[in-house]
């Protein structure tokens, strides 16, 4: 009867979950602004509401996300990487490889039978292939990036997004509007786009099944489709796949107390 | 003897006319907004009433830039970094570096005494180090383009930008926004960024004096002050440098029309 939560504090959204007895009772999604300190206790007092707990109930608090140093009020802090690989056992046990595509960065990560990193690839140098690159070409459709999901089933002529750069990528999006093409070949010519950088990165990982895709752009369906075809795989993907980070921070609390007993 | 020089970019249309190989008439700007042929027309327009002629006097007319293969009306076409090359030069005769900061490409090249490419770096694949990235961050940090230098100058204490790419220091300059960095200071870290994307490029050309800055930013005297900076070196900035690339071009095609005029041929459009 021990309650843990795992706060993942990322580039656009802050997420919680609260972990007891092995089960997800409680958890939290909102945009972060600049004053991450106080979105990351939003996203613990949002997360205590929902699943209808107190503060004092909590016996471990762990940030993880890029911005894991500002959950203050918490006990432990891990990397995402090794959060991502153990919620990610924690949801599908069988998961070898995970590939994790956020707001501004994308990671392919190898793990062990324990969902233990055995090795990992990212980008974080550039927004390609991003959650941040389908923000601004959704943008330049004229969509709201939550809105594009189911938009590109149907897609039969896919246009080549040739640019590499969002800021470029923007612009050829631009050129496909002016030129009348059907938003949704220009949708799936975008998430062939960021397919084929998040296949790049799993290739240097190692490609193994299960493959389990987490993070904010998972939550996007026609981009789970087409790295389901481009990868000729079965790929995982939890109602809880945003929360993936959260969920192994929470897991990570409860070892730590484990192994320390109080 | 009228050559014109019309230099095709993907944010501005830019030309000149040239006498004799030896004296600009004219010079003249239209942004593209994706159309160059239209923009390239204007241009055209343009330079003929600055110089009091009919666009029929231009004897030769020589394209360069993006779109350069995209405008009919011409002559010969050469590639923009022989075209600025060329052009700064033509400018400034002391100069042995060119670094070209465009809206969508930059480039670096080391030049001959005569303005032959020896060699260059480019890079437009990304809009790290490109004009555009000056562009968006004016538009979001709601100042207008042309008060961005000025109060670049006014900066103290630069704010350094970590993020290579343009996406993503988007984020960090309003985090700095957000965390009351004084507006100078951003505007600066801007500049600053910008100048050690070009220093890249720079150094693996190699870097010889004089150095000179064409293209569009050159008008911004916090650019120029910001790859002084980065570089240790003075910068050439000659007022007509935004137009380097369309002096070239009227240049080479003025030798070429000399050539032909010398031996006739057909005219032939081909690459120099």
């Amino acid at each position: 009867m021990t309650l843990v939560a795992g706060v993942d504090i990322g580039s656009t959204t802050a997420k919680c979950a609260l972990i007891e007895d092995g089960k997800v009772v409680g958890r939290s999604l909102n945009p972060v602004g600049v004053e991450l300190v106080k979105d990351a206790e939003r996203a613990l007092a949002l997360a205590l509401s929902d699943s209808g707990r107190e503060r004092r109930d909590v016996r471990a608090v762990t940030g993880t996300g890029y911005g894991r140093f500002k959950v203050t009020f918490g006990q432990f802090t891990v990397t995402e990487i090794g959060c991502h690989a153990k919620g990610a056992h924690f949801l599908f046990p069988a998961t070898r490889v995970v590939l994790d595509i956020g707001g501004q960065d994308t990671k392919a990560i190898k793990v062990d039978a324990n969902g233990v990193v055995i090795d990992f690839a990212m980008n974080d140098k550039c927004a390609a292939g991003t959650g941040r690159f389908l923000d601004v070409c959704a943008g330049a459709l004229g969509y709201d990036v939550s809105e594009i999901g189911p938009l590109s089933l149907g897609a039969r002529r896919p246009v080549k997004v040739t640019n590499t750069c969002t800021v470029f990528a923007e612009s050829e999006v631009s050129s496909y509007v002016a030129r009348g093409k059907d938003p949704k070949d220009i949708l799936a010519g975008l998430y062939g786009s960021i397919v084929s950088r998040s296949l790049s990165l799993l290739q240097r990982v190692g490609v193994e099944p299960e493959v389990t895709f987490t993070g904010g752009v998972s939550r996007n369906e026609g981009m789970v489709r087409t790295l389901r075809a481009r990868l000729g795989l079965p790929v995982n993907v939890s109602p809880l796949s945003q929360f993936v980070g959260a969920i192994g921070a929470a897991l990570y609390g409860l070892e730590r107390l484990e192994a320390v007993p109080a | 003897m009228i050559t014109c020089g019309l230099d095709l970019g993907a944010g501005s249309t830019k030309g000149v006319l040239l006498e004799d190989g030896r004296r600009i008439v004219a010079t003249a700007l239209a942004p593209t907004r994706g159309h160059a042929v239209d923009a390239g027309r204007t241009v055209l327009e343009l330079l003929a009433e600055e110089a009091n002629l009919f666009p029929g006097d231009i004897e030769y007319l020589c394209t360069t830039g993006g779109a350069r293969y995209a405008f009919p009306d011409r002559h010969l076409q050469v590639s923009d970094i022989t075209a600025s090359a060329r052009g700064a030069v033509f400018l400034r005769p002391g100069v042995r570096h060119v670094v070209d900061i465009g809206s969508q490409s930059s480039r670096a090249m080391s030049v001959s005494e005569t303005g032959r490419v020896l060699r260059f770096k480019m890079n437009e694949k990304c809009a790290a180090g490109a004009g555009r990235f000056v562009d968006r961050c004016a538009k979001y940090l709601q100042v207008p383009l042309d008060e961005m230098a000025p109060k670049a100058l006014a900066s103290t204490k630069p704010k350094i930008i970590s993020s290579v790419c343009a996406v993503l220091a988007e984020t960090e300059i309003i985090n700095n926004v957000a965390e009351d960095v004084p507006l100078p200071d951003i505007l600066m870290g801007v500049f600053l960024s910008l100048a050690q994307r070009a220093y890249v490029l720079m150094r693996n050309v190699g870097i010889q004096p004089d150095v000179a800055l064409v293209g569009g930013l050159v008008r911004s005297e916090a650019m120029v002050r910001a790859l002084e900076r980065t570089v240790g070196a003075p910068i050439v900035a000659d007022p007509q440098a935004p137009h380097a690339a369309a002096i070239g071009a009227a240049v080479l095609g003025h030798s070429r029309l000399q050539k032909l005029s010398q031996r006739p041929t057909p005219l032939a459009a081909a690459e120099v």
